[in-house]
């Protein structure tokens, strides 16, 4: 028994079977966690290791070197690029999207193993990092404070911070300048010389005075007494008490020599948010978290929590990354919502009649709610890539309830009982249905198969629209045939039609346009070379024209929000920076009334650990983030306003360079990068000045930035080994006691309320700021002898190299530039040219890579994609045709999609991007399926014993309905798509757009174009089987 | 005794099966599946991609003074919309058992 017959015999089971779809569905909806997009693990492993003492040159030499040729040999690397710094070695290891990074790791931890033997002696254990979605921020804080500053951090630290990761799915928060209270003892080394004191001397004092230590137990009658001794200060100024020495007979107490200052630790980062005083929090997930759910729990909690603190706290939101996804998503949902509507208005349209558009239109939600049970068995989100896939698979579901829907309702105008009219219609067309579907398949399939990041991207797409497209073929044959004989009924014969029915009103309508269509397509029939030349014609024409097409790899989305980071004169006292940071606090404010919030932060934090590994922070950086108002309120977009920042941080003298970034950080930079690669610092670094000007010359390149940053100026000193001997001193002593008078020497921890605080001993300031100061630091001998340094060595001023950085296992300089107002492919070929005619010195080696290798990579990948639709296609359409020639007849229609894409893009002023060429890529299915629709039917009146020209033009009439209907619903679907202007529209209406250029043009070329080719490449009779077969059959020709 | 043999579009089965119940015809014989064209007018019905559609055959044997009533019952079932197509044809039985 057919599954349609079984349908329309038992519509309740049929009913229960879709009605269980519908509620699995709408289960698993509940539970899908919402993204932006899909979840990607992005393939990089860092292994860092410290060989203190050493180097850039040597950790490159000894550490980096060797490790990087033992990992050469790890599957599955794509770049190894590495950073040796003084003490540190950092190795960046990338891999294939999706390779196994559990496995990846262990093959280093056996390369380590391999490795470490031959290793330096002092280098330590390396350290193998994995990089982690879940350490990217979903939300950040701002929070300022007045009176309350200073105990900023404990207050956070109890009320905020350990609230907030009882929340499920936080991975950690972090809070970022926070003020850190220290107690400082700050020596005059003066008094200390004239009392006869060093400071180790007071650095032990507080260390042996500041203890509480439990000393046994005394029984005493009945009672068993603990013995303790508490000798820890309760409050920081009883160390101002101390003796810490005796001279001339009396006691020195510490406040003699010293001063007590329990203080905020010393300003190496300054955080201000809207120029006033702050620190900023960040809110991470965990892995595969539900960033919207925990993002909107956080801001909950945060609501609540706010109300315990003292009342000059204030938190304010400067990034919810939540906002623009849920943005995007509602929009796109609204999105879809448009397009169902446009769907049943065409459908509508055609079909005259309100069941009918009720039964095909059924399908939509069917279809669309079976393909969130498939993202919640693979753990997908709902994200922008698989919202979009719905979109685009929402024009596509009604197709093939059209077709059986519409021979259903021819049987049952002819008088036939719906109920055997869905049974034996249904079984007419069933067949022809699966194959049309199958060609959609063999477009959407592959994408499920394609590597790399683009791969990743979209799997789902491919797995959603073709389950969707699978789903509504099986309800074509299930569901639609079975409403259809419980809904649709026999006409009453007699009945006018009312003055506004479709029958009156459109039909003479759909009646003319069919009339016109067949007489132009037989005055196309009669000049088949004309028809065909021009459309030649057409076609190179737009090939012309898509030279003026830019390409760009991931459009760009503005998010509300743009980073900015300003680089000053290398070495730079962090009180330098801050004066600058506040004139570009003072430009914020004035030129750019969109920001809500800012948050700058200058300097580095140098506590700051993981963030300190990564980002380059020292004191010569600001850093700025701002927020802006939502898009529909502003005029400027965050574009604009980066280019006029940039112009602004111009014309500051002190900043040596800058990036300004705006829109999505998502997907990562958009950067060309220039690597040179060569040995020799010197040939290589005045290349990269000499590209960096270069390149800054072109219009459009911004945020020109040299990876290799300037020397760092240093302080060395250099100790006379003979003087050392002479003093009874050595490297290590005199080191130690530089150390403990400059940094200071943690002497003891000051403990309060269950908190510890550092108590640091060291000179004042005034004693240490200068190189004189410096020389004149005394350093106490074995034999108690004062010697000042100066005695010893001499200070000396000295440019220490800059990090060396590695990639492929050669040295390298990176110049990246960032496209502004032209695109990413334009830049890219501007650079190229740039570098061909730059002098490459000998041994040097330049190569041009960044997000615009990305994009090529991943243009390839479509290419690719391409290719094997292309194929599959073909092989579909042959088998279902049974001939080599229909499919390239109907295939004729792809390359004037793509004239319609190019066209659509032109004027549209879009960039291809990879999101418009996947869009290209998808067509070929869509196009091809109407030419079938077509060229199925002419066969068939050919075979029914029509003349050829004569079977193309019924076939013509007759089938322009259905092509138009198939082809307005998806355009219509993918109108709002094009057309959407809010939140995250930035992702998908390249897709729109191209889809509806390419569409429409094609379309009409299926029209015209597919007919004249077929009437070219066909011969009067060929079809005629019958008689080939009997021309064989000579039995009956009697005069033999 | 009369054999009439009545060959109908498929989407007719239903009101085949009706005419044989309302007439009390009780003996019959059904092909679900047959091909066939009309001599004169009608579309062939071959169940192939050119020509989907299919008959269905029912013989039944009956006496003589229904015949004309069964006839009478198929002509109205074509009226009502003559693209669909029946047609029965009458032949005598010579003997049975």
């Amino acid at each position: 028994m057919s599954i349609y017959k079984s349908a329309v015999n038992k519509p309740i089971t049929t009913f229960m079977i879709f009605t269980a779809a519908i509620v699995m569905g709408i289960y698993s909806l509940i539970y899908i966690p919402v993204d932006l997009y899909p979840e990607m693990e992005p393939p990089f492993i860092s292994v860092i290791t410290s060989y203190p003492g050493a180097n850039a040159s040597d950790i490159e030499t000894n550490v980096t070197r060797p490790m990087e040729d033992a990992f050469n040999r790890v599957d599955n690397l794509k770049e190894i690029t590495s950073v040796s710094s003084d003490n540190l070695s950092v190795i960046f290891l990338e891999f294939e999207w999706e390779s196994d990074l559990n496995e990846a790791s262990n093959d280093i931890r056996d390369a380590i193993d391999l490795l470490y033997d031959y290793l330096p002696e002092e280098v330590s254990r390396p350290t193998i990092f994995k990089f982690d979605m879940s350490m990217i921020p979903i939300v950040f804080y701002a929070i300022t404070a007045d009176e309350s500053y200073q105990g900023l951090s404990k207050i956070l630290e109890d009320r905020i911070i350990n609230p907030l990761n009882r929340i499920d799915g936080i991975g950690s928060v972090m809070l970022i300048g926070t003020p850190q209270r220290r107690i400082y003892v700050e020596a005059d080394p003066v008094r200390l010389d004239a009392y006869n004191l060093t400071l180790e001397q007071i650095g032990n004092v507080i260390r042996t005075e500041n203890i509480n230590m439990p000393s046994g137990n005394i029984r005493m009658g009945m009672m068993d007494y603990q013995l303790r001794i508490e000798g820890e200060v309760r409050e920081s100024y009883e160390l101002e008490n101390l003796v810490v020495g005796h001279f001339m007979g009396s006691s020195v107490y510490l406040r003699d020599v010293a001063q007590v200052r329990d203080t905020l630790r010393d300003l190496s980062l300054e955080s201000r948010i809207s120029g006033r005083q702050g620190v900023r929090m960040m809110v991470m997930k965990q892995s595969g978290a539900n960033t919207v759910r925990i993002a909107s729990d956080v801001k909950e909690a945060i609501e609540e929590l706010q109300q315990g603190l003292p009342p000059d706290i204030e938190i304010m939101e400067i990034i919810d990354t939540s906002v623009f996804i849920s943005d995007s998503i509602s929009n796109l949902s609204q999105t879809m919502l448009w397009a169902l509507f446009f769907v049943v208005l065409v459908v509508l349209f055609f079909l005259g009649k309100w069941r009918a558009t009720f039964i095909v239109v059924l399908t939509i939600p069917i279809s669309l709610i079976v393909s969130f049970i498939y993202l919640f068995i693979t753990g997908g989100s709902l994200n922008v890539i698989s919202l979009a896939s719905l979109s685009i698979a929402l024009g596509m579901v009604v197709d093939d309830a059209i077709v059986v829907l519409e021979n259903i309702s021819r049987h049952v105008e002819r008088g036939t009982s719906p109920r055997e009219a869905a049974i034996y219609a249904t079984n007419e067309v069933w067949l022809s249905v699966i194959v049309t579907t199958l060609v959609i398949v063999a477009v959407f399939f592959p994408l499920t198969l394609v590597g790399g990041m683009t791969g990743v991207l979209f799997r789902q797409l491919g797995w959603i629209v073709t389950i969707t497209v699978v789903t509504s073929t099986v309800a074509a044959i299930s569901l639609t045939p079975m409403m259809s004989s419980q809904l649709l009924d026999l006409r009453k014969k007699g009945v006018p039609d009312s003055r506004l029915s479709h029958a009156r009103l459109i039909n003479p309508l759909l009646k003319r346009m069919e009339g016109f269509y067949e007489s132009s397509l037989r005055v196309a029939l009669r000049n088949k070379r004309k028809v065909l030349v021009i459309a030649i014609a057409v076609f190179a024409g737009s090939l012309f024209i898509l030279n003026f097409v830019s390409t760009d790899f991931m459009p760009e989305t503005d998010e509300s929000r743009i980073n900015a980071e300003a680089e000053l004169t290398t070495g730079l006292r962090v009180e330098e920076t801050i004066k600058v940071a506040r004139e570009l606090e003072r430009i914020i404010e004035e030129r750019y009334p969109e920001v809500e919030l800012y948050a700058v932060s200058s300097g580095s934090d140098d506590e700051g650990g993981m963030a300190g590994l990564f980002g380059q922070g020292s004191s010569n950086m600001i850093d700025f983030v701002m927020r802006l108002s939502p898009i529909d309120q502003r005029e400027r977009s965050v574009w604009d306003i980066a280019d006029d920042l940039r112009r602004q941080m111009e014309q500051i003298p002190e900043i040596v360079e800058f990036s300004v970034t705006a829109g999505g950080g998502g997907m990562g930079d958009n950067s060309v990068d220039v690597e040179i690669f060569g040995y020799d610092f010197d040939v290589t670094t005045s290349l990269a000045r000499e590209l960096r000007e270069l390149i800054e010359a072109i219009p459009g390149a911004e945020d020109v930035q040299v990876s290799r940053k300037d020397e760092r100026p240093e302080l060395q000193i250099v100790l006379d080994r003979n003087k050392l001997a002479e003093n009874g001193l050595n490297t290590a002593m005199v080191s130690t006691a530089l150390r403990n008078r400059v940094a200071g020497m943690t002497a003891s921890l000051f403990r309060e309320e269950g908190e510890e605080y550092e108590i640091i001993v060291r000179y004042r300031e005034d004693f240490r700021n200068s190189v004189s100061d410096l020389e004149a630091i005394t350093i106490t001998n074995p034999m108690g002898n004062k010697i000042k340094l100066a005695e010893i060595g001499e200070v000396r001023e000295y440019w220490n190299p800059p990090n060396i950085e590695r990639k492929r296992r050669e040295r390298v300089v990176t110049i990246s530039a960032v496209p502004s107002g032209i695109s990413l492919g334009d830049l890219a070929s501007e650079i190229n040219s740039v570098v061909a005619s730059a002098e490459i010195p000998q041994g040097v080696m330049v190569n041009v890579g960044g997000a615009y290798e990305d994009m090529m990579e991943s243009f390839m990948d479509l290419g690719l994609l391409l290719l094997i639709s292309l194929i599959l296609v073909f092989l579909v359409m042959a088998s279902q045709f049974e001939s080599f020639v229909m499919p390239f007849v109907i295939m004729f229609s792809i390359p004037f999609s793509f004239t319609g894409v190019i066209l659509a893009l032109f004027i549209t002023n879009t960039t291809l991007s990879v999101i418009a060429g996947l869009g290209a890529v998808l067509l070929i299915g869509i196009v091809v399926k109407n030419g079938i629709v077509l060229i199925d039917y002419i066969n068939l009146m050919r075979d029914r014993g029509h003349t050829l020209n004569e079977a193309i033009a019924i076939s013509g009439r007759l089938r322009l309905r259905p092509v138009l209907m198939t082809a307005m619903t998806t355009i219509m679907a993918m109108l709002p798509l094009a057309l959407s202007r809010g939140e995250g529209s930035e992702i998908w209406s390249p897709m729109g757009i191209t889809l509806i250029g390419g569409l429409f043009f094609s379309t009409v070329v299926t029209l015209i174009l597919v007919p004249v080719v077929y009437g070219i490449f066909s011969r009067r009779g060929e079809r005629d089987k019958l008689q080939k077969v009997r021309n064989k059959f000579t039995f009956l020709n009697c005069d033999n | 005794m009369k054999a009439v043999m009545i060959i109908f579009n498929q989407a007719n089965s239903e009101r085949v099966e009706f005419i044989f119940d309302r007439l009390k015809i009780n003996g019959f014989t059904w092909w679900s599946e047959v091909k066939g064209r009309g001599s004169e007018t009608g579309d062939p019905r071959m169940g192939t991609h050119t020509w989907p559609e299919l008959n269905s055959a029912a013989m039944t044997i009956i006496p003589d003074e229904k015949v004309d009533e069964l006839l009478d019952c198929v002509k109205k079932l074509d009226e009502i919309n003559k693209e669909v197509g029946v047609r029965a044809f009458v032949w005598n039985i010579e003997k049975s058992f």
